[in-house]
């Protein structure tokens, strides 16, 4: 059947349930992934994907369901289900089904050309990647990830207030992993590439900044515990900002579940920091035009020269607090309810070079790599303790690696300690809350634990 | 599911390029899941997940593909989509499917599926309100009610043909204190490889309790010391310590790729003699148990490390050939959207001679981790960390005070061999483990240990 009779059919068998507002949201995507490990094909995989969710006013509560099987044997699962979580909302927060906003700006995250790489182009990109991770040096042993992957999404958003839009967007990623070894001294370390544009995918470049990485930490070895200056690498800075986007969100905010309560307006991070969610940045992952509600997406300042100046919000957080909806409405999949989340957000960049930060250092430590990001933090405290990896400063030098070693602190603080941001924006991999960016970023001190 | 003729031509489809293996998983599942923040329902949702996987293999190269439709046409198309993939020619095949009944060791009383929602929702208020009323510090809970049924139907070119059902419910309560400006949390999520009759097994408000309890204490607690020390982790989730240090190293996903730091290491000694490691995926109704894994391959009881000398690597059939072994019923994943792997079930450390009293008693000065949150770790050099979710100071053999924000770092082999004292109070925690094949429903235990030194990570020196 096709998709738009289905959808009418479903309108329709919700009338006759009682039901006036309903909305079906449809995403689907085709996905191409290969992994390659010692020269072979270690894994090919090919799919074609296809979710429903729908979702409806029931006595003024919204109640949601979803299918993956899309076709006419689902519907009155889908009317049942969503009716009966209806019913057991006792939230009195107001929740509606959106008529639209008046205009939404053209995004165009959809590269046709990406389309027409051939899978033997892209075979041969992975495994070129994985060889020359291998030859460039002879303490490379293995190279344990090599993967390439390509998507393309869409998605459609049909309600019965007369709403109805569509996108369509595609991405490529390539990630490797390599392990390299000297005497018994093991090291690792994985760099990526993602956009959609393929002549972006550089083999050579990615191999060697993998294979220089990992080479550099070997004969690593941990430090003395003290506070010490700390220069966060742009990728780490992005990683630890995803990690806390969450405090944020109004909806954390209105649950006080985040420490930004009552902070609108208030300064909360040192001046030179200011952070953007930009929805319309070009080769932005996040990029759209329009959110999971169906709102217009419009780029804002969340924090301006240090002052938080609006939450993120949908619909329904934004009725709350008496404001408009920010347009960050998203679901993480169609299978998730409405909830928050930035497009592409990042700290706006400041004008000196990575290598000027390392020489303004006396003695401190350069974090190259942190791991444990969805355990060694708290979203609620601010707190973190993560285990890190990285470079000891000395006199504005590098001067030896260091691993086995944590960086403690409170996110709150550290926004209020960020002495320099640096030129070097980066954005991190996504990991589902938006596509984060950073520039590196000096801070006057963290604590560090190790020997 | 699927009628065993479809599955018959897809098999065989899926060979036509000279693939020497090929198998189908079939998901049909049913989900529900209730989010109460502050004692009101704000999100509920439910809905059905059904797709189909096909892999082929042609000696260790592995494709793989799934699709949502189960049209016999389109099953055909995928197939022949993932042969393309390898470029040979067709041999003979002769296709046997037996199907075969499996011996269910998971009883299953009251399917979530007939149990109306407002008993969940009754379940969900009776966790808030015993958290919330704990302690006036006590400023926000939040409780999520998960259940699923899923149903699976695999099918090789081996002969096997398989259906399972798997049931599994979970509440996931969340604390927040608040003071002076200030917030903590406490996180206690009990969940079982069982019906809705898990909740007339344990009392929820415990569980509540005891999640404002860690709130409350780590919002008075004072920042922990940083440094190397003796540090002692308690029974249950504590388990994740070596599910994370060595767990992740003994899966063959790693292992057959000389990738883990535990590969080749059969017959060694990569432990202190205390400790024994199991990983059981047959432990009746347990959180991360299931009567086959997901290539259909019945879960076993393995014995990873006896008494400090490794035995044996969880095992799925892909890496199997790699390793020229047979597989350990440890193939699992997320859902039909990912080709199995080696992963854990239900992963403890067996229980030693040590009362906890004792091993208190016995340390003069360290860190007493009462309970753990997540972590992880780099397989390749066995690097790995997890966060304390409630500490304590030890000083003199007494607990002197608790201490917030501590991560534990260090490397598999060493804190391995460093294990010194384990108790005899082997208890579980339900955890969602994460890697290449998905996020899975995983029980990690072991009784109360000590590890001789350990990197703590504060915020403070003493």
């Amino acid at each position: 059947m096709d998709r738009r009779d289905l959808i009418n059919k479903i309108f329709e068998e919700g009338r006759k349930a009682g039901l006036e507002d309903m909305e079906v949201y449809i995403q689907g995507s085709n996905n191409f992934n290969l992994r390659v490990f010692k020269g072979e094909i270690d894994n090919y995989s090919i799919s074609k994907e296809e979710g429903l969710s729908f979702r409806c006013l029931y006595n003024g509560k919204m109640g949601y369901s979803y299918t993956e099987k899309i076709d006419e044997t689902s519907i009155d699962m889908l009317i049942n289900e969503a009716i009966e979580n209806a019913k057991v909302i006792d939230s009195e927060d107001i929740e509606e089904i959106f008529a639209g906003s008046n205009t939404y700006r053209e995004v165009n995250s959809f590269n046709d050309k990406l389309e027409n790489v051939s899978a033997k182009d892209e075979i041969e990109f992975i495994k070129l990647l994985e060889k020359e991770a291998l030859k460039l040096d002879s303490r490379v042993v293995s190279v344990p990830h090599c993967i390439f992957g390509k998507q393309s999404l869409y998605t459609m958003l049909v309600n019965t207030k007369g709403l109805d839009l569509e996108n369509k967007s595609n991405i490529a990623y390539a990630y490797v992993n390599v392990m390299v070894k000297e005497n018994d001294d093991v090291k690792t370390s994985s760099k990526y590439v993602i956009s959609n544009d393929f002549s972006e995918f550089d083999y050579k470049a990615l191999a060697k900044q993998a294979v220089d990485e990992a080479i550099s930490m070997l004969g690593a070895e941990s430090i003395k515990s003290d506070a010490y200056p700390i220069i966060l690498r742009n990728d780490v800075a992005a990683n630890i900002l995803e990690a806390f986007s969450p405090i944020f969100s109004a909806e954390n905010v209105q649950k006080d579940l985040s420490l930004l309560k009552g902070k609108l307006n208030k300064k909360i991070a040192n001046e030179i920091i200011t952070i953007v969610d930009d929805p319309f940045m070009k080769g932005g992952i996040a990029s759209c035009s329009f959110d999971s509600e169906g709102v217009a997406t419009k780029y804002k300042k969340v924090i301006d020269k240090g002052v938080l100046t609006t939450y993120l919000h949908n619909t329904k957080t934004a009725k709350k607090d008496g404001v408009q909806s920010t347009g960050n409405g998203f679901k993480s999949s169609f299978k998730s309810p409405v909830s928050i989340s930035p497009t592409n957000m990042y700290i706006e960049k400041g004008d000196k070079s990575l290598d000027e930060l390392i020489k303004s250092i006396r003695k401190g430590i350069l974090i190259t790599n942190v791991e444990g990001l969805h355990s060694g933090l708290n979203t609620v405290s601010g707190d973190f303790s993560l285990a890190s990896s990285g470079y000891e400063i000395v006199d504005g030098r590098i001067n030896r690696p260091v691993n086995q070693i944590t960086i403690a602190g409170n996110f709150y603080d550290l926004l209020n300690n960020v002495l320099e941001v640096g030129n070097d924006l980066k954005f991190a991999l996504p990991m589902g809350n938006g596509f984060i960016g950073s520039p590196s970023l000096k801070i006057k001190e963290l604590s560090v634990s190790g020997i | 599911m699927l009628s065993k003729s479809v599955i018959e031509d897809v098999l065989i489809e899926a060979l036509s390029t000279g693939g020497d293996f090929a198998e189908i998983f079939v998901e049909d599942k049913f989900n529900n899941s209730l989010l109460m923040i502050g004692g009101k329902i704000e999100k509920a949702v439910s809905g059905r997940d059904f797709g189909i996987g096909i892999r082929i293999f042609n000696k260790t190269n592995s494709v793989y593909a799934y699709t949502n439709n189960s049209s016999r046409e389109n099953l055909l198309k995928v197939a022949k989509e993932a042969a393309l993939a390898l470029d040979g020619a067709k041999g003979d095949i002769t296709l046997n499917l037996m199907k075969s009944d499996i011996k269910n060791i998971h009883n299953i009383v009251l399917l979530p599926s007939t149990i109306e929602k407002s008993k969940k929702i009754e379940l969900m208020k009776r966790a808030y309100f015993a958290a919330k009323n704990y302690d006036e510090v006590i400023t926000q809970v939040t409780v999520r009610y998960l259940d699923e049924e899923q149903n699976v139907l695999i099918a090789n070119t081996e002969g096997l043909y398989v259906e399972d059902k798997r049931v599994r419910t979970r509440t996931a309560i969340q604390t927040v204190a608040s003071r002076n400006g200030e917030m903590q949390s406490g996180f206690y999520a009990p969940g079982a490889h069982m019906g809705f009759e898990f909740y007339e097994k344990i009392n929820i408000e415990d569980y509540a309790k005891e999640a404002a309890r860690i709130a409350k204490t780590m919002i008075y607690a004072d920042y922990c010391p940083s440094g190397k020390m003796p540090v002692i982790i308690d029974n249950e989730f504590g388990g994740v310590i070596f599910h994370e240090a060595c767990g992740h190293g003994l899966e063959a996903t790693s292992v057959a790729k000389g990738t883990s730091i535990f590969a080749g290491k059969i017959g060694e000694k990569v432990a202190s003699e205390i400790v024994t490691a199991i990983d059981d995926g047959t432990i009746p109704n347990a959180w991360g148990s299931q009567n086959i894994d997901d290539e259909g391959t019945p879960t076993q009881k393995n014995i990873l490390i006896e008494n400090g000398i490794l035995k044996g690597y969880m095992v799925d059939k892909l890496n199997g050939r790699r390793m020229g072994v047979k597989s350990t019923g440890s193939g699992r994943r997320q859902s039909y959207k990912y080709a199995p792997t080696s992963r854990m079930t239900n992963t403890y450390i067996a229980n030693g001679k040590s009362t906890k009293e004792e091993i208190i008693a016995n340390t003069e000065y360290g860190l007493y981790a009462k309970y753990m949150g997540g972590g992880s770790v780099n397989t390749s050099t066995g690097d790995f960390n997890f966060a304390v979710m409630e500490g304590y100071l030890i000083r003199n053999g007494k607990i002197e005070k608790p201490v917030r924000g501590a991560t534990l770092i260090g490397n598999g082999l060493e804190v391995l061999k460093k294990i010194d004292m384990v108790g005899n109070n082997l208890g579980f925690g339900q955890g969602m483990c994460g890697s290449v094949s998905g996020s899975i429903p995983a029980n990690v235990g072991q009784p109360t240990i000590r590890v001789q030194s350990m990197t703590v990570g504060g915020r403070k020196g003493e």
